[in-house]
């Protein structure tokens, strides 16, 4: 009894569980769970391809993320592509960037996006 | 492509005008363009892939861009800029690329809206995929769009609301003193699915309990639109 460490048994994973669902009203109430109370990534009527914000969010600053999109229409005041610029400065993409606020290679927008939700008054 | 626009939702602040147009498909995505010839609604085939390593989305989006000229248009110019096509993908990445090249939408100047919409679906009330459906509104006062408009279309690209087919897509209209975000689906009468895209609205927005949310039917809104246009025919007729 005194003795400080407990060896815990050890247990096998459990197996797929399938919950059936032939009524909305079997729905779970909240929508971070599924039926059966566990979150998965697949959801009744088949599997859906899932992604809460944060991970949205993380996949910002991977470099496939950043390239530039091919043939961005250019908008004044709207949109940057990198075509409307070549003629200027081959440094200039970086600027572009920079002028848009979506930028995603500064640290403190990664720290805007990661913070609670705000609060608002609408 | 088709080039009736006209009817294209502009009614969140309250004013209807003159929404004739064409969003002209970029010639660079062809196939896109032939897909949008043929087929109105959640197009199955898709015309953008995830690139290798990229992660999928659900469905694919093409993101819009409209805006009102100012003054009485009718010119070829205003025609022209009143809807654009800024692009379509089918990836995480993929989106980032667009929307890290995108002004936010709190940044935008005048009368003018960001559309997010499944690729296929036009953002206009007469689409197939909109015509029985309808829309949450939600008006926020100035400072709030571009946050509340990030929070929308993540929750909508990650497949937060849990509607199935449902969603159509998403709209922020940034007006004169306050902007409108809106998410639109295809069913206004299915009152579960409004429900739940309205309490997950609630979740993902971080809205306090107080927040009016109003929901409207496209028909309703191509009503409102239409008795609006006789009134001008009516009295700037004659």
């Amino acid at each position: 009894m005194s003795a400080g460490c407990q060896k815990t048994t050890s247990r096998a994973i459990p197996g797929t569980r399938r919950v059936i669902i032939n009524d909305a009203a079997h729905m779970p109430h909240e929508y971070s769970t599924t039926p059966g109370g566990t979150l998965f990534s697949t959801t009744p009527g088949g599997t859906r391809i899932i992604y809460d914000r944060k991970f949205l969010l993380d996949c910002r600053s991977s470099p496939v993320a950043r390239t530039p999109p091919r043939c961005l229409p250019d908008i004044p005041g709207v949109t940057s592509p990198p075509s409307a610029h070549a003629n200027n400065d081959t440094s200039l993409q970086g600027h572009t960037l920079e002028t848009l606020n979506n930028n995603c290679n500064l640290p403190t927008e990664k720290s805007a996006g990661e913070d609670a939700q705000f609060e608002m008054d609408i | 492509m088709n080039n009736k626009f006209d009817a294209l939702k502009d009614d969140d602040s309250g004013d209807h005008d003159q929404n004739e147009d064409s969003g002209s498909p970029k010639e660079c995505e062809k196939e896109e363009s032939d897909e949008e010839d043929k087929e109105q609604n959640t197009a199955k085939k898709k015309t953008v892939v995830p690139g290798a390593g990229e992660h999928p989305l659900q469905y694919n989006y093409t993101f819009w861009y409209s805006r009102r000229t100012p003054g009485r248009p009718a010119s070829s110019q205003s025609y022209e800029q009143n809807i654009k096509q800024i692009g379509s993908f089918a990836s995480v990445e993929q989106f980032w690329r667009f929307y890290s090249h995108m002004i936010r939408p709190g940044d935008l100047t005048g009368h003018s809206d960001f559309h997010l919409f499944k690729e296929g679906i036009k953002p206009m009330w007469e689409d197939d995929a909109n015509k029985s459906g309808g829309k949450w509104i939600i008006r926020l006062r100035k400072g709030l769009a571009s946050r509340c408009w990030e929070n929308l279309i993540l929750a909508m690209l990650g497949e937060q609301f849990m509607v199935g087919e449902e969603i159509c897509g998403a709209v922020v209209s940034v007006r004169f003193q306050e902007d409108i975000i809106s998410i639109w689906n295809k069913t206004a009468s299915d009152q579960a699915t409004t429900s739940r895209i309205r309490d997950t609205l609630r979740r993902v927005l971080n809205l306090p309990p107080n927040t009016i949310m109003e929901y409207k039917t496209h028909t309703d809104s191509i009503k409102a639109w239409e008795d609006f246009h006789g009134l001008v025919n009516a009295s700037g007729g004659r």
